[in-house]
Order: C-alpha cells, then sequence, then structure tokens
C-alpha cells in the first residue's frame, strides 16, 4: 500500500487525507424533492384562490383533489385503476415476458440475431398507436386489442434493452469461465444472465412507462371503464377538474411501478 | 415567479382580445363562425352563401372543424368568434362557467322529418336488432360520451323504458371510426346523421332500425358565442343574428315546407339552395350529385331560429343526473334570449 500516510513523512505532523472520490454523486434529499412539489402545487392553488387563474383554464387543486375524493368514495375511481392495472399487466406480462426470451435469444445465438435485429429494428419505431385500428379489427374493440397495443408497445424495447445488455456482459468474464471449464449452460445461468440482469431492467422500466403512455392511446377507443378512458372523457365533458385527477392518477400509477420495479431490481441486484 | 408570469399572460392575453374586439362598430366588421360541414349547419351556409352577412356589414369566415366539443373550447379561447353546432355535456359544462351564451337555434328533431338514424350492424340486425326496445342489452358506438348521440340514447331509452346501463356505449372518438366499427360488426348499432347514415343503408353496410325523430323532438344544436363578444360588440352580435335568422328562414322554406297531406315539398328554390348546401357538405361533389342528398338528409330548423327553451332545460337535467354536466350549471344562465324575440317553450 502506497498512500501519502505511510509516505515517509516530514517532521510535521501527517496531514488528513480528504476523501475526494465524491465527484459526480450529488446527494439527493426526498424532503427536498417533497418541498419543491407542494411549493409548486401551494403557487398554483394560492393563484387560484387570488382568482389570477381562470377556473375556465385550469381548476384549482384543491377542486381536483376533491373530484378524486367524489371518485373514490363512489367506487368509480377503484373501477378505473382496476380495469387499466388489468390491461396494464396483461399487456406487460406478454410484453416484457415475450421481449425478454426475444432479447436473450437474439444476444445468445447467431441464428437468431441477424433475423432478429432486422425484424426488431423494422418494427419498433411505428407507432403503436397508428396500428390501433388493426389491432381492432384482429383482436376486437374490447380488451384484446387494448392488451395488444400494450403487449406491443412494450415487447420491442425489451427486446432492444435486453440482447443490448447481453452484448454488454464482460467477455473476459465468460472466457475465464470457459477456462474454467464450466458448460454452456452455466456460463449462461452463472455468468451472462446476472451481467445482463442491470440492463434488463432498466429496460423494463422504460417499456413500463411506455406502456402507461400506451394505455392512454388504447382506452380511447370503446373503453367506458380505466383511467385512460377517464382522462379522455372528461376530456370530452371539459370536466377539467377530474380530468386532472385522472392525470394524477396517471402520474401516481408510474410512480407505483417504477417502485414496484425498483424493489426488485434490490433483490435481485443484492450482489452489486 | 412562476404566478407573477401567470398574471402576465392572462393580462396579455387580456389585451389582445381588446385588441381584437375594437368597441366601436366598424363598417366591415370581422367574424369566424366554427362548424361542422353538416347539412343540420345549412342555415348558416345559406346567409355566406347568399351574403346576408356582408348585407349586415360583416365579413365572415367559416372554419371547419371534425366534431362539435372543440367549436365550444374554440370559441372560449378566442379563436373563432362564433359556432353553430350540437350540444354536448362538455358544451353545457364550458357554458355553465359563465364563458358561452347560446343565442340562436341549428336544427332540430321534429316529428314528421326524419332526422338522425339509428343503424343497425348486419349481424346484430339478423339477430333481431330491428326497433327500438331492442337495443337494450346490446353496444352503441357513439362519439364521446355526452355527445347529442349520447343524449338521443337517453332519449330512447326513456321511451321504450328501458335502462340505460344496459346499453353497452362504446365511445369511438370520430365519425369514420363508429362507421368502421360498425360495418366490421364489432358493435351493434350506431346513431348517426343522416347524411352519413343513408350512404350505409344505400350499400348494404348498415340496416335502418329506426329515425330519431319517431322517438322525441330535440333541439339538438345552436348558434352561440363568448359571453365577452356579447358584453363588448352587442350591436354587431345582433346584426349577425338577423343575417344567420334570414339564412335559417330559406332553409326552413327550402326543406321543411309541407303539403296539405304532410309530405316535405320541394321547389326550385329547395334545388338552389341544396347546390349552395352541397358546396359545404360535400366538397368534392359535383351539384347534380350533391343536391339529392342535401334533400334527403336535411333537418327541421325554425324559421326565425328560435330556440326550444324547455327542451334544452330537459337536456341540461338529464346531463346532471347522468353526471355529464356539473350540478352547478344554470341553464338560464347558458341561454341569451335577448337577440330573438318569442322563443319557444319559455316558461
Amino acid at each position: 500500500m502506497r498512500d501519502t500516510a505511510t509516505m515517509p513523512a516530514p517532521a510535521a505532523a501527517p496531514t488528513p487525507v480528504v476523501f475526494r472520490g465524491g465527484l459526480f454523486t450529488p446527494a439527493t434529499s426526498r424532503i427536498a424533492g417533497a418541498l419543491a412539489l407542494f411549493g409548486l402545487i401551494g403557487l398554483w392553488q394560492g393563484a387560484s384562490s387570488l382568482g389570477w387563474i381562470s377556473p375556465i383554464f385550469a381548476p384549482s387543486p384543491a377542486r381536483v383533489a376533491n373530484a378524486l375524493i367524489g371518485m373514490a368514495q363512489s367506487g368509480e375511481l377503484q373501477d378505473h385503476i382496476m380495469a387499466s392495472l388489468a390491461r396494464l399487466f396483461g399487456g406487460y406480462a406478454l410484453g416484457m415476458t415475450g421481449g425478454v426470451l426475444v432479447g436473450l435469444m437474439i444476444g445468445l445465438f447467431g441464428v437468431f440475431r441477424s433475423a432478429g435485429i432486422a425484424v426488431v429494428s423494422a418494427f419498433f419505431p411505428i407507432p403503436k398507436i397508428a396500428l390501433l385500428p388493426l389491432f381492432i379489427l384482429w383482436f376486437g374493440i374490447g380488451e384484446g386489442s387494448k392488451v395488444a397495443t400494450i403487449a406491443f408497445g412494450t415487447f420491442f424495447p425489451t427486446v432492444v434493452a435486453t440482447y443490448g445488455a447481453v452484448d454488454n456482459v464482460d467477455r473476459s468474464l465468460v472466457r475465464m469461465g470457459r477456462a474454467f471449464g464450466l458448460s454452456t449452460l452455466a456460463i449462461i445461468t452463472k455468468i451472462i444472465l446476472p451481467g445482463s440482469l442491470p440492463g434488463i431492467i432498466s429496460g423494463l422500466k422504460i417499456a413500463s412507462s411506455i406502456g402507461i403512455v400506451l394505455l392512454i392511446a388504447a382506452e380511447m377507443i370503446g373503453a367506458n371503464q380505466g383511467v385512460g378512458a377517464l382522462v379522455l372523457s372528461a376530456g370530452n365533458l371539459m370536466q377539467t377538474d377530474q380530468l386532472l385527477a385522472g392525470v394524477v392518477m396517471l402520474s401516481v400509477l408510474g410512480l407505483t411501478i417504477g417502485g414496484f420495479i425498483g424493489a426488485i431490481e434490490k433483490r435481485l441486484l443484492v450482489w452489486r | 415567479m412562476r404566478w407573477l408570469n401567470k398574471t402576465g399572460f392572462m393580462a396579455a392575453a387580456a389585451a389582445a382580445l381588446c385588441a381584437v374586439l375594437p368597441g366601436q362598430a366598424s363598417a366591415q366588421d370581422k367574424a369566424s363562425v366554427g362548424v361542422l360541414r353538416f347539412v343540420s349547419s345549412g342555415g348558416l351556409f345559406l346567409a355566406v352563401e347568399k351574403g346576408y352577412f356582408k348585407d349586415e356589414g360583416i365579413d365572415i369566415q367559416l372554419k371547419f372543424f371534425e366534431a362539435a366539443q372543440p367549436i365550444a373550447v374554440a370559441v372560449v379561447s378566442g379563436d373563432t368568434t362564433f359556432g353553430v353546432t350540437a350540444f354536448t355535456g362538455g358544451f353545457f359544462n364550458l357554458a355553465g362557467n359563465g364563458a358561452l351564451k347560446v343565442i340562436a337555434a341549428q336544427a332540430k328533431e321534429a316529428k314528421g322529418f326524419e332526422g338522425n338514424a339509428l343503424l343497425a350492424s348486419n349481424a346484430a340486425f339478423e339477430k333481431g336488432l330491428n326497433s327500438f326496445e331492442k337495443l337494450s342489452g346490446k353496444t352503441l358506438g357513439v362519439t364521446q360520451v355526452g355527445s347529442s348521440f349520447h343524449y338521443q340514447l337517453g332519449q330512447i331509452a326513456s321511451a321504450k323504458k328501458f335502462d340505460i346501463k344496459s346499453v353497452d356505449i362504446k365511445p369511438l372518438q370520430s365519425l369514420p371510426n363508429m362507421a368502421a366499427a360498425l360495418k366490421s360488426n364489432q358493435i351493434d348499432a350506431i346513431i348517426i346523421a343522416p347524411h352519413l347514415a343513408k350512404p350505409l343503408i344505400t350499400s348494404g353496410e348498415a340496416k335502418l332500425v329506426g329515425y330519431m325523430s319517431e322517438i322525441a323532438d330535440y333541439q339538438f344544436g345552436g348558434l352561440f358565442t363568448s359571453t365577452n363578444l356579447i358584453d363588448s360588440k352587442r350591436a354587431m352580435v345582433q346584426r349577425f343574428v338577423r343575417a344567420y335568422q334570414k339564412g335559417q328562414g330559406d332553409y326552413n322554406k327550402s326543406f321543411a315546407t309541407k303539403d296539405a297531406s304532410g309530405k316535405v315539398v320541394h321547389t326550385a328554390d329547395s334545388d338552389k339552395d341544396a347546390a349552395l348546401i352541397g358546396k359545404y357538405v360535400y366538397p368534392t361533389d359535383t351539384p347534380e350529385q350533391a343536391i339529392p342528398k342535401v334533400k334527403a338528409s336535411a333537418f327541421f330548423a325554425d324559421p326565425q331560429a328560435r330556440l326550444d327553451i324547455a327542451d334544452i332545460k330537459t337536456q341540461i337535467a338529464w346531463m346532471k343526473e347522468q353526471k355529464l354536466v356539473d350540478a352547478s350549471v344554470n341553464a338560464d344562465a347558458i341561454i341569451d334570449k335577448s337577440f330573438i324575440q318569442g322563443h319557444l317553450n319559455d316558461k
């Protein structure tokens, strides 16, 4: 070990070493974050209460909160959330599982790679909303087309993130495994899968947000229930307080799902 | 400071509005009207084509929209000065905030005039959807929740005494979506304007169940403007209404004149007027193609554009009951009766 402390010191007392490794790791404070949010809402409420913001253009936060409470009490809100969650999880289950599997195949096997990347690159940029009318013809106007939109929308980013993560696994580890005589299966399960997991999970995070965006699009056509349908019908009826209440629910939905994936990440990546 | 910017913005917007709406009446006032390319707006098209607005010193510009709702929003935001279209839940909510006032009538459903149609998909018709009361338990496509089609479903439900909740309402956002979903048997039925219904019936892509005028009268549309404009340029609004009334009068004469047996009679003027309306509703058709279509899809319109006040109150009450309109909305505050004398059913 050679650091300044063990260097032969001059007559003066050794100077203590200052930790200088904290570069670019800004500390986060939950309190400051919450304060910023609440401050913004407070300003908005204040401006509304003083009559600076016309209720025609933006309802006050208190009215939005009232709308939320009213819908929660009548049970309407829960129905909307349950309907949306069912569609979201159906879509996630299909899109993400399929995406991880296909991504792994592309990452691991040369045969799939060329074909898979070509197909994925061709389909990824298509806005899935544009396909919604087709999905309605194929899967019906009910739940099928909505789940399909979310599944297709989450599938492609998951595939891209997964094979990218597999590609990024340190090749020297794979070679070392080989040198120690590990079987192909063992290399995949012990080195490649754990190594690509962080990349896959960050891909899932992005895909889950895309899923929520698509949920709104999917619920635009022929849905009576769901947070997206709520936002849309409130917009159509110019019930701006309910519209913003729906938007708040979407944000909460996104945060909850993000938090859920974060918790899984912490558990699976405990070795980091 | 966010709120300072916001007040600044509001002040600027107010200043801009004042600049657009000068106080004194100039020789040629500019006005824009938001409207759909529907035969039901024919009175307005006639007034434009025959120069009634020019006679009143108003330089008019039509702005075409795809749905009724955005027109109300455009009038509130000041993008158009007037709107002529169907009432919707969103319209009543906006007007209830004091931003809009209904000043004259558009078209209405009236007994003896066909009006909007209830169409069944071929599959649903085969399974027995051939009368209004059989709509219970079926799926019905509408443009939006709270649209005039949604209200007409409410009229069917109360006339035929079934629970409106037994009908599965599918909001499909646009008229083409509704037609496409019906043709592909994705939904059982739609209520739709006659100029869109008739081609579907003649091509065999859908079946007619009945016309909505058989169910109930319905003042489904109106002429409206912003409360600001009425306050700042009342004289101009009055002149606008006069020109508009003349157009509605011509429309009534051409398409709602009946003979002794109660049949609508068309004259040479009807053909001329239909050709003028056809220019707007069927812009790609020749007059020969458009005339019969316009005549077949014409609604009843009051010759003086008088509103059926009681019916509008009934609509608002129903929308409140269905929670489509806020309970605070006051029907009397939405209608400005001062521009036309002798509105109908005004108790």
